[in-house]
């Protein structure tokens, strides 16, 4: 476990030493996030300047659940987008040999070798635009219920992190794995909805089958109504599942590999 | 004269055919694009549950206006020319079109239409299987002149979103990657493009300075004019301004044109 704490250390360090080489490019980068984050806050803004409620949601509650969204994605984009989306090209390549010859787990070493740091400054303000909403709301949530909060967030990540890396591992059968980023950005879509919202189908398909909405819900409502330990079981449950379904299919893809041109 | 215009028709030719290449990407793309037009669904329709109207605009024409633009989008947004522009700059391959009795942004244009027919064809899949599922939200005001004027405000619309990409293509000359600007100006477009929402649900003042600028043609303009809501006397006003604006840009694509090549180096090529 040292190990790998070691080996994730000098590769984060690397990253931000590059980043300050380009120091330009992560300017442009974390304003493209912010821009970004402020589309999804302006819709918000937008529809409850001509109605109350969402699905039973008032306006400051539905800012918390995309502030969530929003803390979960950056985290995601900080830690593992690029190394993730890099995946499908070196297998193409032929260069994801040289995750092969590392002295570690092939997904680790794989999913972790980048940092991205604007997506981890980003993170800062989606918690500020979270911490903000809870203010406008008088929430005062104890130790535990932030504790919760933060874990519930973790396991989001677990679960995006294994979309992400199920959706990437398609290029060891197919060696193309061009849409992801489309496909991985519509799903998180509905993220930014509140549960309450999904009728029909859509419940079925999206709160049930695919854990895209209980992600951003489960978090959320610990800081709205407190501790619900069913949707934390939930979420808890979603994520190691998840996790496991990504960890089985890339490593089933990953005896197909053939080098280059496979 | 009729030499020239044959040029540009073998341009157009060979980009039908490169883009028939890529008809699963396009494929994807649309499928993807029927599960954000779920979402607009399940947003509107909680949205609009505890009232009527929204903007003085029904569910049903709201839905009308957001899946009109997701079919616009097919037949003449920019999607990825900047950056074939910017990679066509960066690896020298514009060296060629220097040596040739050839107008670059006329050739480029040519592709662009030529991309745009077939995923216009190609989004055409995913409507037909999602029609079913649609049909009941559709709603289109019957007026003639929504036609008449709705074809040149979605030409001029085509060609404003080509000028912007060709603009963003332009600047390779003095950056090395572009990227990070087109995305950024991604976010301003969607917003002020009117596909985050429509724009005429924005506070009034910001809404009528939004109407002098260049994005509320890109799509918004058009979607408004086909979708009723907007009404003759200020589509006709919006068809003059969006004229301005095309004849603005291009004239933008030119200066950058000369200016870019007096800095550019054909090495290679």
């Amino acid at each position: 476990m040292l190990h790998y704490l070691k080996v994730w250390l000098a590769s984060a360090r690397y990253s931000v030493i590059r980043t300050l080489m380009f120091r330009g490019d992560f300017f442009v980068w974390s304003l493209v996030e912010v821009f970004w984050m402020a589309v999804n806050l302006m819709l918000i803004s937008v529809i409850y300047g001509h109605t109350s409620s969402i699905a039973g949601w008032s306006k400051y509650e539905m800012m918390l659940l995309v502030g969530t969204s929003m803390l979960i994605q950056r985290f995601l984009m900080g830690f593992f987008w690029s190394s993730i989306f890099e995946i499908g090209r070196n297998v193409r390549s032929g260069n994801f040999d040289f995750f092969l010859a590392q002295p570690g787990n092939v997904m680790f070493m794989a999913t972790t070798r980048k940092l991205d740091p604007d997506g981890l400054i980003n993170s800062v303000v989606a918690a500020g635009v979270v911490a903000y909403s809870a203010g406008q709301l008088g929430l005062h949530p104890g130790f535990f219920d932030l504790a919760m909060y933060a874990f519930l967030v973790l396991c989001g990540l677990v679960i995006h992190y294994s979309i992400l890396v199920l959706s990437i591992s398609a290029v060891f059968w197919l060696t193309s794995a061009q849409g992801v980023e489309g496909g991985y950005f519509t799903m998180t879509e509905f993220s930014r909805l509140p549960r309450e919202a999904f009728k029909g189908v859509s419940n079925i398909l999206f709160v049930w089958l695919l854990p895209v909405v209980v992600v951003s819900n489960a978090p959320a409502r610990v800081l709205l109504h407190g501790f619900e330990w069913q949707w934390a079981l939930w979420l808890a449950g979603m994520a190691a599942a998840w996790f496991a379904l990504a960890v089985l299919t890339f490593h089933r893809g990953l005896r197909r590999y053939a080098s280059a041109s496979s | 004269m009729l030499a020239s215009v044959e040029k540009y028709r073998q341009a157009f030719l060979v980009g039908i055919q490169s883009n028939i290449v890529y008809r699963w990407n396009f494929a994807v793309r649309g499928f993807f694009s029927l599960f954000h037009l779920a979402v607009v669904f399940i947003l509107w329709g909680a949205a609009f549950a505890g009232t009527d109207r929204i903007g003085g605009f029904d569910l049903r024409q709201t839905l009308t206006y957001f899946i009109t633009l997701l079919v616009l989008q097919f037949f003449i947004s920019a999607f990825n020319e900047d950056y074939q522009i910017s990679e066509e700059i960066r690896n020298g391959i514009i060296n060629q079109f220097l040596l040739k009795p050839i107008n670059y942004f006329l050739y480029r244009f040519s592709i662009f239409v030529a991309a745009r027919l077939v995923s216009g064809a190609l989004v055409l899949l995913p409507l037909i299987v999602a029609f079913p599922f649609i049909k009941d939200s559709l709603t289109f005001p019957l007026d003639g002149w929504r036609l008449a004027v709705g074809v040149p405000a979605l030409a001029m619309s085509a060609l404003i979103q080509f000028s912007i990409a060709y603009c963003f293509g332009m600047l390779t000359f003095w950056f090395l990657e572009i990227q990070g600007f087109v995305i950024l100006s991604m976010a301003v477009e969607a917003v002020l493009g009117g596909q985050v929402f429509p724009l005429d649900l924005m506070p009034d003042a910001i809404f009528r300075v939004a109407r002098f600028l260049p994005f509320y043609y890109q799509m918004y303009f058009p979607g408004a004019i086909i979708t009723g809501r907007i009404e003759l006397p200020q589509a006709l006003q919006g068809l003059v301004i969006q004229a301005g604006w095309v004849g603005v840009l291009l004239l933008v694509n030119q200066i950058l044109w000369r200016r870019g090549l007096r800095r550019h180096t054909a090495v290679g090529g």
